[in-house]
């Protein structure tokens, strides 16, 4: 799957969002997985993540964090979203130093991705390039609304969800509040709020 | 998933929730069971006050809606939930994806429009056609009944979906073949496709894809997904 993979939007506000992925490979390293996926979150959480969770037991922003930790088994994949590239490269760092074991992809705009893992010492192994959207792109929302629910790569995130909330944010809601709404609907804890309160808020004061 | 319009007050909450759109008020929430895709997306919101959104498990072929529709529902050939397999994420440990060679993504249906497993046909056959080779534990894959040709099995033809991933490989120097395939038949499908590269890395850093890419004139995103080689043990070769 391809769920952290074709994220819509600027240098600018890319730069704002940054998912760190881990996982085991099944039948290889899958056994015992569980408990290197809680010390994979448990040292995101140290360096404060906009958002976490794990595909199975959901995110920060429908479980407590603690919650999400303990509920991780073998098999897991487990995520964390940060805002900035130099925290990203202080995870690798300490990921590298913790020797998990455990597979880890990190999602991005690539130059300051490659960056981060050249302060950790690491080498990038493969890498994944959106070649962007084919095919009846008429049918498409807005960009500007596509770079708000891309960031749930399942689709969770409704362009109509988005919309309806643009103009809550219009009548006075708080964008922050709206973003929080919004992630709580991608499971993974993939979403990342801190950008979508800029966007929302971006584009109700301009539409 | 429906509505039961005996408890359902008709407040329109859960509307704006569903990803397809499917979702209308006529007097009281009604859900277009054609659009639907099972995502699950309404339910999980628990945006509805009087408990009438019913989910129930749906029998053979509609269930593939929830299979590939709600990512909290794991697909018993891949035992992945989500819509596709491992592919890059764990490739420094699997080996998936060799050197000279490119993983192909085409993600009919996303971002948010959703595609029936037609449109996935069409391109799965055509693919097929210039010898790509199907990831055997995709669980588009799964659904063919001949991984040669393509095809998928006419069962499921008319089911909609959040979306499926069509996953490939081949050669590296087939790369301007298959894209001009695959920019043709897109052109003949009801529906988008979010399309992806996957390459490893040369030994001194490059990655072949982008030199490719750009000599054909592909455009490609400024941002992406980079496996960064902490799996263990390492994938030999």
């Amino acid at each position: 799957m391809t769920h952290t993979l074709h994220r819509k939007g600027t240098v600018d506000n890319l730069d704002n969002d940054y998912v760190l992925l881990c996982m085991s490979a099944k039948g290889i390293n899958e056994d015992g997985s569980g408990a290197k996926m809680q010390e994979f979150l448990r040292i995101a959480l140290r360096h404060k993540p906009v958002n976490m969770g794990d595909m199975k037991t959901g995110n920060m922003y429908s479980s407590l964090p603690e919650q999400v930790v303990a509920g991780v088994q073998d098999g897991a994949i487990v995520h964390a979203v940060y805002d900035n590239p130099q925290t990203v490269a202080q995870v690798l760092k300490e990921l590298k130093e913790a020797n998990l074991g455990m597979s880890v992809v990190v999602s991005g705009l690539f130059k300051p991705v490659e960056e981060c893992c050249q302060k950790a010492g690491l080498k990038r192994h493969t890498v994944e390039y959106s070649l962007g959207v084919w095919g009846k792109t008429d049918k498409l929302p807005h960009e500007r609304v596509l770079e708000v629910a891309t960031m749930c790569g399942h689709g969770m995130v409704a362009a109509n969800l988005v919309n309806s909330l643009v103009d809550e944010v219009k009548r006075g809601r708080s964008s922050v509040e709206a973003a929080k709404e919004l992630a709580r609907q991608c499971v993974c804890g993939i979403f990342n709020p801190t950008r979508a309160a800029k966007l929302l808020a971006d584009i109700a004061a301009t539409t | 998933m429906r509505v039961d319009p005996n408890s359902c007050t008709g407040c329109g909450l859960c509307v704006p929730y569903c990803p397809m759109g499917a979702i209308s008020l006529v007097g009281v929430a009604i859900i277009d069971q054609d659009e639907c895709v099972e995502c699950g997306v309404c339910l999980r919101a628990e945006v509805c006050l009087s408990d009438a959104l019913i989910y129930e498990v749906a029998s053979w072929p509609r269930s593939v809606r929830a299979t590939f529709s709600n990512p909290l529902t794991e697909h018993k050939e891949t035992r992945i939930p989500g819509r596709g397999t491992e592919e890059m994420k764990t490739n420094d440990v699997t080996g998936r994806f060799k050197l000279g060679w490119v993983g192909l993504g085409v993600e009919l249906g996303r971002p948010g429009i959703g595609t029936r497993f037609q449109d996935v046909n069409r391109v799965a056959q055509v693919l097929a056609k210039v010898g790509v080779q199907f990831e055997p534990r995709n669980p588009v894959t799964c659904l063919m009944v001949d991984t040669g040709t393509g095809k998928i099995n006419p069962e499921v033809l008319n089911e909609k979906v959040l979306s499926a991933i069509i996953e490939c490989t081949f050669p590296l120097e087939q790369t301007p073949e298959v894209m001009r395939t695959l920019k043709e038949v897109s052109q003949e499908i009801d529906t988008v496709c979010s399309v992806d590269f996957i390459t490893r890395l040369e030994p001194d850093g490059e990655v072949p894809t982008e030199r490719i890419l750009s000599e054909i004139g592909a455009p490609y995103s400024i941002n992406g997904k980079n496996n960064v080689g902490l799996g263990r043990p390492l994938a030999k070769g």
